[in-house]
């Protein structure tokens, strides 16, 4: 699933209020409760990365050892080689490509609309706009959507081109992204834009020179979460591409589980490779991926 | 240009993308499902043949029954669970809940595929970590995937799994959301914090909650990988769900005839929870 509920965070998120936590002491039980609790946490969200990440580094006797070991293994590179060699590298670069231009793409598109949404006044705006909104939940029913998307596409003949996943990501991120950027913008003073106006700018102007430079948070939090979508889309991408070499990552590694079939080692290995990209984005900029979420919130 | 249409010209390219991608395709889509297939192409027109022919399907209603289960648990065991956490973290304080909420959104920032891979391999696989922990206490092993129960009460387990992030951090904005001082009136005349809980967060979390709810409807009710990756839809059929179904029919057994049928209905489906959802994000212009 993707982003698409930024919706709904815009709504409810009402004023964030930084207040200094009341804390008091806790008594012993709830201490104990609330460690238990996030070990819990800990252990079911946490533990399959950890063994994972230790699965692809074993090789395959110790894959199969009773009970299983821990550390004490000598690590070897050797299930990454395999997979390297069966060319997820390929399917990495297919991926980052299509990830870069799908978040300048949507970002180019919604900025400019996001902006006519919030500062202009046109024929059928509100209907158009609910059109965005209601698209933002839509894109997530991509089993439904992809389909009618793919009988049309090879009606056009644009499946299987370098630009086929490109697009249906772009479509599938920008309401979103529009929604994002379109809260941010709410808050920034209209009084900028007339001063702009009375100096002379043209309104092109205004979106390049007051609107872009004060909008970047929420392009970082939109181009985040737009990236995430992209890079962990998996539907649209074994649909709409047959070519080896325009296959992204996700449908890579699931078709690895045919071909590795029961081989734990080279699988965990590409499942690594394909969850790095995603936690280091997450280490860097997580706080941007849960304001994203929670985006607009300036504004109820 | 007139002023009217200044700003039509900067949402031109996005409403342009949109139709291509989004809204031309299910125009085309309704119109192709009028038609006979054969071999992907459309060729005598058919009426209502494809859709007579779906609902003629004795395999329908069971996917039908599994999907409205499959969805019925996992969106509700995600509320209740979400919630749950969502006001602990609350109460955490800004630093610890950050950190907790970062731990508890992981499994959503992976892929479902990756996720459900991972989770499998540790927590269901015999050779995997927990099936060899169950060995070394001594205990038969479990195959969870063996008996059609089991295997469908996976399948909603992890899909809670990876979707309860989101709604934690959906939930947590809500609450923030709240202001402080209701609930400090409140505790001042002596509301228990149940009663706080009950007549003061819970009423005003409605929102959210409604929005969180359609939105995990809308993403179990259509997803493809959860368990194509988990169960292949076994054993049997007893995790096969309607995405899966759809998917088979076009690309497995190549009757798009009928996928298309059963792809539009489900897309028109989705369009009922897209209402309610569009009601309730009140919208602004």
């Amino acid at each position: 699933m993707s982003a698409n509920s930024v919706a709904t965070a815009r709504l409810s998120a009402g004023h964030e209020r930084v207040l200094p936590s009341r804390r008091r002491a806790l008594p012993l039980v709830g201490g104990i409760i609330i460690a238990a609790l996030f070990s819990l946490l800990m252990i079911l969200n946490l533990l399959p990365l950890v063994w994972g990440m230790l699965t692809s580094l074993k090789a395959e006797p110790d894959l199969f050892r009773f009970p299983p070991v821990i550390f004490d293994f000598a690590p070897t590179l050797d299930n990454y080689k395999r997979v390297i060699e069966s060319g997820f590298l390929g399917n990495m670069q297919a991926s980052l490509i299509y990830c870069v231009i799908t978040v300048v793409s949507a970002l180019a598109l919604a900025l400019p609309a996001a902006y006519a949404f919030d500062r202009f006044n046109f024929p059928f705006r509100q209907p158009l706009f609910l059109l965005i909104v209601a698209s933002i939940p839509l894109s997530l029913g991509a089993a439904a959507l992809l389909i009618p998307n793919y009988l049309y596409f090879t009606k056009l003949g644009l499946t299987n081109a370098w630009f086929t996943l490109p697009l249906i990501y772009t479509a599938h991120q920008l309401p979103m992204a529009i929604w994002i950027i379109k809260g941010t913008l709410e808050g920034i003073p209209k009084e900028l834009d007339e001063a702009a106006i009375a100096d002379g700018a043209s309104h092109f102007g205004i979106l390049r020179h007051i609107i872009l430079p004060l909008s970047r948070p929420a392009l970082g939090a939109a181009g985040v979460l737009v990236f995430v979508g992209s890079w962990n889309e998996f539907v649209a991408s074994s649909v709409m591409v047959d070519s080896p070499a325009l296959r992204p990552i996700q449908p890579a590694i699931y078709n690895f589980i045919g071909f590795f079939g029961r081989e734990w080692g080279p699988l965990t290995a590409s499942a690594m490779l394909a969850i790095i990209p995603i936690l280091i984005t997450f280490a860097l900029l997580g706080r941007l991926i849960v304001s994203g979420l929670t985006k607009g919130s300036v504004k109820g | 240009m007139h002023p009217k249409y200044t700003g039509i010209q900067y949402i031109i390219p996005a409403f342009a993308l949109l139709t291509l991608v989004l809204f031309s395709p299910v125009f085309y889509g309704v119109w192709f499902s009028l038609f006979h297939i054969q071999y992907g192409a459309a060729t005598t027109f058919a009426g209502v043949q494809n859709y007579q022919d779906l609902l003629a399907d004795p395999t329908l209603p069971g996917t039908l029954q599994r999907s409205i289960i499959f969805t019925g648990a996992a969106v509700s065991i995600t509320i209740v669970l979400s919630l749950a956490l969502a006001v602990w973290i609350h109460k955490l304080g800004e630093r610890r809940g950050f950190l907790v909420q970062m731990v508890v959104i992981v499994p959503w920032i992976i892929s479902t595929v990756v996720a459900t891979l991972l989770f499998r391999w540790v927590f269901v696989n015999d050779i995997g970590l927990a099936g060899s922990i169950v060995k070394m206490m001594g205990l038969d092993e479990i195959h969870l995937l063996n008996s059609p129960h089991s295997a469908m009460a996976l399948l909603i387990a992890v899909s809670v799994w990876k979707r309860i992030g989101y709604a934690v951090i959906i939930l947590l904005a809500g609450l923030k959301g709240i202001p402080d001082d209701y609930e400090e009136a409140a505790r001042i005349d002596g509301a228990t914090p149940w009663q706080i809980f009950r007549r003061i967060t819970f009423p005003l979390l409605k929102t959210p909650l409604l929005l969180v709810a359609i939105v995990l409807t809308l993403s179990n009710l259509n997803t493809v990988e959860t368990p194509l990756v988990l169960t292949g839809g076994g054993p049997g059929d007893a995790t096969r769900i309607l995405p899966m179904d759809v998917f088979d029919r076009a690309f497995i057994t190549y009757d798009l005839g009928s996928a298309t049928a059963l792809a539009l209905a489900m897309f028109f489906g989705n369009v009922l929870l897209v209402l309610a959802y569009v009601r309730l994000a009140k919208w602004k212009t």
